[in-house]
């Protein structure tokens, strides 16, 4: 004999999920966020590009035409860390030593003018060509300028901090060059002495060295968090809708006369959840085709590297914590009588995953701290934290099992209780329950 | 073996008794109706008997044996509102009702098709349900609990709100329904829909049957007490208190209700003595006058 509860789930978690993304508001969102996402993003950074693409025309006024020519060799020089154009077989050899703004910073363009001209008069007329626009802007960098470490720039345009920082690194490159070429270190020495150090962290994980990258993890954490998060606000609530939809139609009398209420709760959480999955699902494909080049580049040079593990705890911990999150809404949706008092419920819901965001810090310091460890098998937690320590640092093995267990007992402990609350809170209409006659509804409840 | 049998169900919502020690039978192809005011129990009674809610205490057997969840199968429900997906089209909704209950997905479809196509609802299959007029989507209402060919159909006020040609429609279809040997329950607060339909009734009061049984013995049982009678003159003769319990004037004519102990042979004389008479009948008693009068006993 078949399974009836099997069936009445599946056609119950079928229906709500093809009623929903066949509808065209489902289209329009999923083709609508990531345009928006596109604006905001994409198009800014896109225009502030094409900004610093374009040639910047300087004046540089020293005391002497040396010093000014080794100041327009930092700044036309291609930047790469801080190597200047003297030492280009050395770059070859660092090919990974790329960093993250390289590629915004190798579309600034420079034409540099040396002037060593230091006279009031010369300061004048460089004002004048700067109102005139024949300039972009100068640099004041005279001797007595450079003995002070007070160097003015002065320009139409103030420049961004990102540009500010970086032509104060390259000056200082510049001087340091000029002040070693004085006390005789010339050429390739000096920029030997001068190249910076670079940190690599490795991470040992079972005996084994894994090339890390800190930013990186925190970075596939924090998406996971977002991405949670987004999901629970934004389908959480159409759970707790689908559920209150038919409270108000009565047709879960219907649906009741041929299925019990856990199935319709099990049905509608997993048909509704499946369809922020997809929505969710083809947003990552978009994002993905649209950063292929970039995120291929940086794997392959090791820059994220994301152990299958992490990978395998992301889906399974993103799952189960959207389920929990969601069957939530779903009991909210049972008790509640319209969307308004949900509206007010809702930060409730919402509160121990905002707790679990600032939980994430002392965790990630200290993965194996007594709070860490025990916050981490909290059902409302353990979503973020434990899947931050299992990106950080493996568990044990225990703990992992621990907290999944209590996790998907909870989510099935919520299903039961929703599914109760639900069959007789929408036979019962009318005023918001308190919570001892929740209680009292759970004791009638007994039987179904 | 009956269809339903309730044997002394209560149940209760807070202090409110809602249905209280309930019994009744239900015989296989037979029409039933489960009437009574507004807030009388009679939705609730209907949904303790396919198993949405559980009674406090009584047992509800269906089919000879005690309500499990596989009896489901095998009947049909329309509840008292519409209980629709609106934003679903009429054809696909009645396809998932119907695999609810166990149809496979080709069957569902050929015979909410074939229901369709009897009701009129032929070109509306692939419209939404929102688009239908209430009376359609009573019938779409209609066909979803009856797609899957189910013994026992129970309807919670099937008629109201229907306009009188949508009322026909659906009255001949579950007339068919009884001729092919279903069992029908019906509720209604209209006592002159049970009277024309049902086999059998349970009147039902504040939760408690106030009749219950075979309306024609019922209504032997009351005995012939109404008097119908037209007369042009005096009216005289209505407001003899040993004759004449109450009167009703519906204009065209005066229904009577005799007194107790009075003779309808004496009140024809004493009519005939002040006015003329062109009609004189005696009546068995309407449904709702035994109604009236059953609450009345259990009242007192």
């Amino acid at each position: 004999m078949r399974n009836l509860g099997l069936t009445n789930t599946w056609l119950i978690i079928k229906r709500e999920y093809l009623e929903r993304v066949r509808t065209r508001s489902f289209l329009v969102l999923t083709l609508l966020l990531p345009a928006i996402m596109a604006g905001a993003f994409i198009i800014p950074a896109k225009l502030s590009s094409m900004k610093s693409a374009q040639t910047q025309r300087l004046v540089v006024v020293t005391s002497t035409p040396q010093f000014g020519e080794i100041v327009r060799q930092q700044l036309v020089a291609k930047p790469d860390g801080a190597t200047t154009v003297a030492d280009k077989e050395d770059k070859d050899k660092d090919d990974d030593d790329k960093d993250l703004g390289k590629a915004d910073e190798s579309s600034r363009n420079y034409a540099i003018e040396i002037d060593s001209n230091s006279s009031d008069a010369e300061r004048t007329a460089l004002q004048n060509r700067v109102d005139a626009g024949n300039i972009d802007g100068y640099l004041w960098l005279t001797d007595d300028a450079v003995a002070a470490r007070k160097v003015t720039y002065y320009g139409r345009q103030a420049g961004g901090f990102m540009e500010k920082s970086w032509l104060a690194g390259q000056l200082d490159h510049a001087i340091l060059l000029q002040e070693l070429a004085q006390r005789g270190v010339g050429g390739a020495q000096a920029n030997a002495l001068l190249k910076p150090v670079k940190l690599e962290t490795i991470r040992v994980e079972a005996g084994h060295e894994t090339k890390s990258n800190g930013q990186a993890m925190f970075f596939a954490v924090f998406a996971m968090v977002m991405l949670l998060y987004t999901a629970v606000i934004f389908y959480g609530v159409s759970v707790m809708r689908a559920v209150l939809e038919e409270k108000n139609s009565r047709v879960m009398e219907v649906l009741l006369s041929s299925a019990t209420s856990t199935e319709l709760m099990a049905g509608k959480l997993i048909g509704v959840g499946a369809v922020g999955l997809t929505q969710i699902g083809i947003w990552i494909v978009m994002a993905a085709v649209y950063a292929f080049p970039a995120l291929a580049a940086s794997v392959s040079t090791g820059e994220i590297r994301i152990p299958p593990l992490t990978l395998a705890a992301f889906a399974l911990f993103f799952l189960l914590g959207y389920l929990l999150y969601s069957s939530v809404y779903a009991a909210i949706g049972a008790v509640i009588t319209s969307e308004q008092e949900g509206q007010q419920l809702q930060f409730i819901i919402l509160l121990p995953l905002i707790i679990s965001v600032f939980m994430m810090g002392p965790v990630m310091r200290a993965p194996d701290a007594p709070i860490a460890v025990w916050t981490s098998m909290v059902p409302f937690f353990s979503p973020v934290l434990m899947y931050l320590r299992i990106a950080v640092q493996t568990p044990p093995l225990w703990q992992i099992a621990l907290s999944l267990l209590l996790l998907v007992a909870t989510i099935a402990g919520f299903l039961f209780l929703c599914a109760r609350i639900y069959r007789i809170g929408i036979l019962m209409y009318g005023k918001r329950p308190t919570l001892p006659e929740i209680v009292k509804w759970l004791q009638y409840a007994k039987g179904l | 073996m009956n269809t339903v049998e309730l044997n002394k169900i209560r149940k209760s919502y807070d202090e409110f008794v809602a249905v209280d020690d309930l019994s009744l039978i239900i015989r296989p192809g037979e029409v039933y109706g489960l009437l009574g005011p507004n807030g009388a129990g009679k939705t609730s009674t209907l949904r303790m008997m396919i198993g949405i809610t559980v009674p406090d205490s009584g047992v509800v057997s269906l089919f000879g044996e005690p309500l499990r969840r596989e009896h489901m199968q095998r009947l049909g429900y329309l509840p008292e509102e519409r209980g629709l997906y609106k934003k679903m089209k009429v054809l696909d909704q009645l396809v998932f009702l119907g695999q609810l209950k166990g149809l496979s997905g080709h069957d569902a479809s050929r015979r909410a098709l074939q229901w369709c196509e009897r009701l009129g609802l032929k070109d509306w299959t692939d419209k939404k349900v929102e688009e239908l007029s209430k009376g359609m989507q009573q019938k779409v209402q209609f066909i979803g609990a009856l797609v899957h060919d189910p013994q026992f159909v129970v309807m919670d006020e099937p008629f109201s709100g229907l306009d009188p040609s949508s009322a026909m429609v659906l009255k001949d279809a579950f007339l068919e329904l009884k001729t092919a040997g279903k069992t029908l329950l019906f509720s209604t607060h209209r006592m002159d829909t049970a009277e024309r339909l049902c086999d059998s009734i349970c009147l039902i009061n504040h939760g408690r049957a106030v009749l219950e049984g075979d309306l024609g013995k019922i209504r032997t049982g009351y005995g012939k007490r109404n008097v119908q009678i037209k007369y042009e003159g005096d009216s005289q003769f209505l407001h003899n208190a040993k004759l004449v319990q109450s009167f009703n004037d519906y204009g065209n004519y005066v229904e009577v209700r005799l007194a107790p102990g009075a003779d309808s042979q004496d009140l024809l004389h004493a009519a005939a003595a002040h006015a003329r008479l062109s009609k004189f009948e005696l009546m068995e008693p309407s449904l709702e006058e035994i109604f009236i009068e059953a609450v009345g006993k259990a009242n007192a």
